[in-house]
């Protein structure tokens, strides 16, 4: 494989963005980390110069143990048919800020909303945060990795008792054969 | 006959005759549960032979079928619809997640135990059931309307504080429009 078309798209963002880390993991599939202040600039230039109209997606992961989080956003060329995500870390705080990129997608809005919500995230710009799917919830963002939803779920809601005997016998038989 | 006969007890027995005959379901599909009633309603197992049709709005309904899981934010619809209700009326727990959150028993967001929030009249068990097991709830369900022991509606108007309260442990508070002790004394039930 030559990678002809992903080469090039790496070569005009290494022009651009000279600190930023770009690999291609597969056909058609481009990875690039950022610094947290070039999202903006970088969306930008995707759009307006790049040739890739299309974001796909913004998606949010916890790295508790590096105390950060990471954010990926998704962009699509429809011409050139590669995917480019890009990678900026943020800090792992109670409320991390970022830059919003609704001002340039408004479909983003949508995305940062549900980060939001999820994750905690403050999206500056962006001035539609208000709750989407947990209108009713007054905890911790849910999507957390500290928030363990078992140990909530097992204190908050109450579980029927459902222990018949012949239960109980298969649970002794299965020690057995252990 | 044991039990004395009045006017008003024969009354009762006549319509839950005619009761029987003419239910009609509001089905709240929330999960996966949904699927199996297409094949419950349609020509292969056809509930209307039992008298039972679909139904648009909760006005009209005299069941209501909780398909699946319930979130917290589904619990709100699901009373605010039961509430619209004209008593009397069943609610239908379809499939373990009513009983006990079936497989997602461990989100943040799932009710558990669903007659802690509406009173139930009838459980159907499985994961999913199918369009048997529905008619043969059903089934159960008319004949202990028949026999007059489908009271669990009224177990709402005589229990209100105990379901409030655990409506609002998990939803805050909220006002449903309906005032429920008001309708109890309609009912002469308090």
């Amino acid at each position: 494989m030559e990678y002809k078309t992903e080469n090039e798209i790496i070569k005009e963002i290494k022009k651009v963005f000279k600190q930023a880390k770009c690999s291609i993991k597969k056909e058609r599939r481009i990875e690039v980390i950022l610094n947290k202040r070039n999202i903006m600039e970088f969306a930008l230039r995707m759009q307006k110069n790049w040739d890739f109209p299309h974001l796909s997606a913004i998606s949010c992961v916890d790295w508790i143990d590096e105390k950060q989080f990471e954010l990926v956003y998704h962009f699509w060329s429809y011409n050139k048919k590669v995917l480019v995500s890009a990678k900026i870390r943020i800090p792992r705080e109670k409320e991390p800020h970022t830059d919003s990129i609704a001002s340039l997608w408004q479909p983003a809005k949508f995305f940062e909303r549900d980060i939001h919500e999820m994750f905690g995230v403050v999206f500056d710009g962006n001035n539609e945060l208000e709750k989407y799917i947990l209108t009713d919830w007054d905890g911790p963002p849910p999507m957390r990795k500290d928030f363990i939803t078992r140990e909530f779920a097992l204190n908050f809601y109450s579980y029927r008792e459902y222990n018949p005997e012949w239960l109980q016998e298969i649970i002794k038989q299965g020690d057995k054969n252990d | 006959m044991e039990e004395k006969l009045t006017q008003r007890s024969v009354w009762e027995k006549i319509l839950n005759k005619l009761r029987k005959r003419s239910l009609w379901m509001l089905h709240y599909c929330t999960g996966c549960g949904a699927i199996e009633l297409p094949p419950t309603m349609t020509a292969r197992f056809d509930m209307e032979r039992f008298g039972i049709t679909p139904m648009v709005t909760p006005r009209q309904a005299d069941i209501l079928l909780i398909t699946g899981y319930l979130s917290a934010k589904t619990l709100k619809r699901v009373i605010l619809t039961y509430e619209q209700m004209q008593a009397p009326k069943w609610v239908v727990g379809f499939g373990s997640c009513t009983i006990n959150g079936g497989m997602y028993w461990n989100s943040y967001a799932t009710i558990k135990k669903l007659d802690r929030y509406v009173p139930v009249e009838i459980y159907i068990a499985g994961c999913m059931p199918r369009p048997e097991a529905i008619i043969n709830s059903f089934n159960v369900l008319i004949q202990r309307i028949d026999e007059g022991k489908a009271n669990s509606w009224k177990d709402y108007y005589e229990n209100y504080d105990y379901y409030k309260k655990n409506q609002e442990a998990v939803l805050g508070k909220f006002d449903t429009l309906v005032d429920i002790k008001d309708d109890a004394k309609k009912f002469n039930i308090v």
